[in-house]
C-alpha cells in the first residue's frame, strides 16, 4: 500500500484552517493565556511558594514516601485514563483510516503527553523535596532530584502508552496502581496521626544519585526510543477512544459542563461490565431495590469511600471550620455514589413515565441509599477524628448518622440539577465578566449542605453533646423532608426543577 | 360512569415556526379498539401522537383521553405506554431488569406478569443479561415493546412500532398488539405499513382523512 507523507496533508490542514481563523487569533490566545499565567503567579507566587518549598520541611519520611505514592499513583491513572496517545476528533475521523504513517500521526500526541509528564514529574520531586528534605546547601541534590523525578514522569507516560497498545495486562497494572494510589492516602493519613516531626535529617549524595539518575535516564531514552519505533502498532480502537475522551474534555471545558465526562465515564465502565440479571430485593421499594443493587454493583467505590473517610484526618491541624467543612462536603460526596439513577430520571423522565411513580414517589425513595452511605460516612468519619484525638470526647458517632438526611438531600439534589445554564446574564464585576449558569449549577447541592450548620459549629469548636446531635437531627430530617415536599409533587413525573 | 373514547381529538392545530404541520385534525380512538395512522413521512403523524400523549402542546384543539386532559400526572401515565420519545436507560441494569423493575413499579410479580416469556417472545432471551445501550437498535426496539406489553395499560401510542423488525418479528408484534386490543386495550399507533397494521386488529386511516385541509 503507498504510505502518503503526512507533513504535506497537515501543513495543508494547517493553511486551510488559519484561513478561516481572524488574523492573529492564535497569536492572541497565546498572549491571554501567558498572561494570565503571569498575572495570577504575581498574585499567588508566595502561596504557590509555600506549597513548593516551605520555609522548614515539615513531612516525615513516612510522608514524602506516601506522597510519592499518590502524585505520582495520580499521574499514571490520569494517562491511562486520558489515553495517553490521542488525536483530535477531525484527526480520528480524517487520518486515522487514512493511508498515512500511524507513527508520524501519533508522535505529536506522544510528545504533548511526554512534556507534561515530566514536568508534572519534575515539579512533583521539587515539592515533595520541598516539604520533606532538610534545608542546607543542596543545589546539585535538588537539581538530580527534579531531574529523577522528570524521568519518573517520562517512563510513567512510557509505560502508560505500552499499556494503550497492549492486552490485559495493563487493566491489572491499573489496579495494581490503584492499590499503590491507596496505600498512598492511608500513609498520608497515618503520617498525620503519628504526628512525627520531619526525620529526613540529609540529602542522598550527589554520588549516590548522580549515577542513579544518569542510569535512569539512559534506560528511559532507551524505552523512549523502543515506544516510538513501536507507536504504529497502538491499535485503532484505544486511539479511537482516547481521542473520543479528548473531545468530550474539551466539550465539558467550552461548554463548562461536567456532566458531558461523567456520563461518558459511567457509560465506558458499564460497556465493560458482564453483568449477571438478578432479582431486585423484593422486600425493599422498587426504586430503593434499584439503587441497592447498583450500589453493590460497584463495591470498588465503597471500598473508596470508606478510604475517604479517613482523609478529614489530613486536616486535623486546619482551622475547625475548614475541618467541618470538609465533612459536610464527604457526606455530599457520599450520598452522590448512589444517585446516578436519579440524575438519568433528571435528564429524561422517560423511565419514570414507564415506571408511572410520581416525582414524590421516585424521590422519596431515591434519598435512602444515599442517605444511609452518607450516615455511615459521616458516623465513619467523626469517630476517627474523635479516636485520633482532633475532637474533643462526644457523641460524634451519632452526630455523624443523623447527618445522614442532610447528606442525601443535597446529593439527590445535585444530581437533579441538570445542565449548565448558560443562557443566564452574565455579572460584570472589577475582575471582568462572570458567567452566572455555572456559578449557579455549582452551588446547586452543595447548598442544602446549610442543614448540616449544627454539626459544622460543633466540630469547628471541638465540642459536642447530645442536645447538638438532636438539634442536628431535627434540622436534617425537617430539611429533607421540607425538600422533598417543596421540590417534588403527587401529580406529576418529572424530576427536574 | 360515562363511558368516554380512549383518544378523542378536535380540531389540532399544531405548527413549527411559520410551517402548519397539523390543520384542524380530529381524531376519535374507542375505547377496546385500534386506530392505525399511515402517511408518508413528515406528515404530521408522530407530532400528533406527541399531543396526544401530552408531551407537547398544540397551537389549538383540544385533546382528551379517557375523558382528562392528557399530561404528565402519574395516573395518565399509569393508564397510557408511549413510545413516541426515544428509550433511555438506566446505567448498570441489565435488560431483563428493566423489565422486572417496571413490572415492580406497577405492583405485578415479575414471574407471573412473565418477565422472562416476554424476552423469550421478543427474542431476547439470549440478551436478558445485556445492558440495553449494548443491544443493536433492532433489539432496543423490541425491548421497548416488550416491556410496553408486560405493564398493565389501557392505552398504547406507539410510533411505527414495526420499525427495525425482522419479518417474523412484525408478525409477531401485531399479534400481540392483536391480543393486546381483543383484551379490552385500546391502540393507536403510526405506521408506514399497513399490512402490520391490518395484522395488529388497527383500523387503518390516514392523515389527510383526519385534517380539516390538507397542508
Amino acid at each position: 500500500m503507498t504510505v502518503v507523507p503526512l507533513a504535506p496533508v497537515r501543513r495543508w490542514i494547517s493553511r486551510t484552517q488559519s484561513a478561516h481563523r481572524e488574523r492573529g487569533a492564535t497569536l492572541g490566545s497565546l498572549y491571554v493565556g501567558v498572561l494570565t499565567i503571569a498575572i495570577i503567579g504575581g498574585m499567588f507566587h508566595r502561596q504557590v511558594g509555600e506549597i513548593f518549598w516551605p520555609p522548614t520541611p515539615d513531612a516525615s519520611a513516612l510522608a514524602a514516601a506516601s506522597l510519592v505514592a499518590v502524585i505520582y499513583g495520580l499521574l499514571y491513572l490520569a494517562l491511562r485514563r486520558f489515553g495517553p496517545l490521542a488525536l483530535s476528533r477531525p484527526a480520528a475521523s480524517w487520518l486515522l483510516p487514512a493511508p498515512v504513517s500511524r507513527r508520524r500521526l501519533l508522535l505529536p500526541s506522544l510528545r504533548i503527553t511526554a512534556i507534561v509528564a515530566t514536568v508534572i514529574g519534575a515539579v512533583a520531586a521539587l515539592a515533595i523535596a520541598g516539604h520533606a528534605a532538610p534545608r542546607s546547601e543542596a543545589g546539585d541534590e535538588v537539581a538530580l532530584l527534579v531531574t529523577g523525578g522528570a524521568l519518573i514522569g517520562l517512563a510513567l507516560l512510557l509505560i502508560a502508552t505500552a499499556a494503550q497498545a497492549g492486552g490485559r495486562w495493563g487493566l491489572v497494572l491499573d489496579r495494581v496502581v490503584g492499590v499503590v494510589f491507596a496505600a498512598g492516602l492511608a500513609g498520608l493519613v497515618v503520617s498525620t496521626t503519628l504526628d512525627e516531626p520531619a526525620s529526613v535529617d540529609r540529602w542522598p549524595t550527589v554520588a549516590v544519585l548522580g549515577p542513579a539518575v544518569g542510569v535512569a535516564a539512559v534506560v528511559v531514552l532507551a524505552v523512549l526510543a523502543l515506544v516510538i519505533r513501536s507507536l504504529a502498532a497502538t491499535p485503532s480502537d484505544r486511539i479511537l477512544d482516547a481521542s473520543r475522551t479528548a473531545g468530550t474534555l474539551f466539550d465539558t471545558a467550552f461548554g463548562i459542563e461536567p456532566s458531558f465526562l461523567t456520563d461518558m465515564i459511567e457509560r465506558r465502565y458499564w460497556a465493560r461490565r458482564r453483568l449477571r440479571s438478578t432479582r431486585l430485593f423484593p422486600r425493599l421499594p422498587v426504586l430503593v431495590a434499584q439503587d441497592v443493587l447498583l450500589t453493590l454493583r460497584r463495591r470498588s467505590r465503597l471500598l473508596w469511600l470508606l478510604l475517604g473517610a479517613s482523609l478529614p484526618v489530613l486536616l486535623g491541624s486546619a482551622p475547625g471550620w475548614v475541618l467541618g467543612a470538609a465533612v459536610l462536603v464527604g457526606l455530599l460526596i457520599a450520598g452522590m455514589t448512589a444517585t446516578g439513577n436519579v440524575k438519568t430520571d433528571a435528564g429524561n423522565p422517560v423511565l419514570l413515565r414507564l415506571l408511572g411513580l410520581s416525582s414524590r414517589q421516585a424521590v422519596l425513595q431515591r434519598l435512602w441509599v444515599p442517605g444511609v452511605l452518607a450516615s455511615l460516612w459521616a458516623a465513619f468519619a467523626l469517630t476517627l477524628l474523635d479516636v485520633v484525638g482532633d475532637l474533643s470526647a462526644g457523641p460524634w458517632w451519632a452526630l455523624g448518622l443523623v447527618l445522614g438526611p442532610v447528606g442525601a438531600a443535597a446529593a439527590v439534589h445535585r444530581a437533579r440539577v441538570g445542565f449548565v445554564r448558560n443562557e443566564l446574564l452574565p455579572l460584570d464585576t472589577p475582575m471582568g465578566t462572570l458567567s452566572t449558569g455555572p456559578l449557579v449549577n455549582a452551588v446547586m447541592g452543595p447548598d442544602m449542605l446549610l442543614l448540616g450548620i449544627p454539626a459544622w459549629i460543633a466540630i469547628a469548636q471541638g465540642h459536642l453533646d447530645w442536645s447538638t446531635v438532636l438539634i442536628q437531627a431535627v434540622i436534617g430530617g425537617a430539611g429533607a423532608r421540607f425538600y422533598l415536599s417543596g421540590t417534588t409533587g403527587d401529580d406529576r413525573t418529572e424530576l427536574s426543577h | 360512569m360515562v363511558d368516554h373514547p380512549a383518544v378523542e381529538v378536535d380540531g389540532l392545530h399544531v405548527g413549527y415556526g411559520s410551517t402548519p404541520v397539523l390543520v384542524g385534525v380530529s381524531l376519535t380512538v374507542p375505547r377496546g379498539q385500534g386506530v392505525c395512522v399511515v402517511g408518508e413521512n413528515g406528515i404530521g403523524k408522530s407530532t400528533l401522537l406527541r399531543c396526544v400523549s401530552g408531551l407537547q402542546q398544540p397551537d389549538e384543539g383540544t385533546i382528551h383521553v379517557f375523558g382528562g386532559d392528557p399530561g404528565a400526572t402519574p395516573e395518565f401515565w399509569r393508564a397510557v405506554v408511549t413510545t413516541v420519545e426515544p428509550p433511555t436507560w438506566y446505567p448498570g441494569l441489565t435488560a431483563r431488569e428493566h423489565a422486572e423493575l417496571v413490572c415492580r413499579a406497577h405492583g405485578q410479580d415479575p414471574d407471573q406478569a412473565g418477565v422472562d416469556e416476554a424476552l423469550e417472545r421478543f427474542g431476547l432471551a439470549n440478551h436478558a443479561d445485556a445492558i440495553p445501550p449494548s443491544l443493536s437498535s433492532g433489539q432496543k426496539q423490541r425491548l421497548v415493546l416488550a416491556i410496553a406489553l408486560l405493564r398493565p395499560s389501557s392505552l398504547l401510542i406507539l410510533d411505527e412500532p414495526e420499525q427495525r423488525l425482522d419479518r417474523e418479528g412484525r408478525a409477531d408484534v401485531a399479534g400481540l398488539l392483536a391480543d393486546y386490543v381483543e383484551g379490552g386495550g385500546s391502540l393507536l399507533m403510526a405506521s408506514h405499513d399497513d399490512s402490520f397494521a391490518q395484522a395488529s386488529g388497527a383500523a387503518i386511516t390516514t392523515m389527510e382523512s383526519l385534517s380539516a385541509v390538507t397542508p
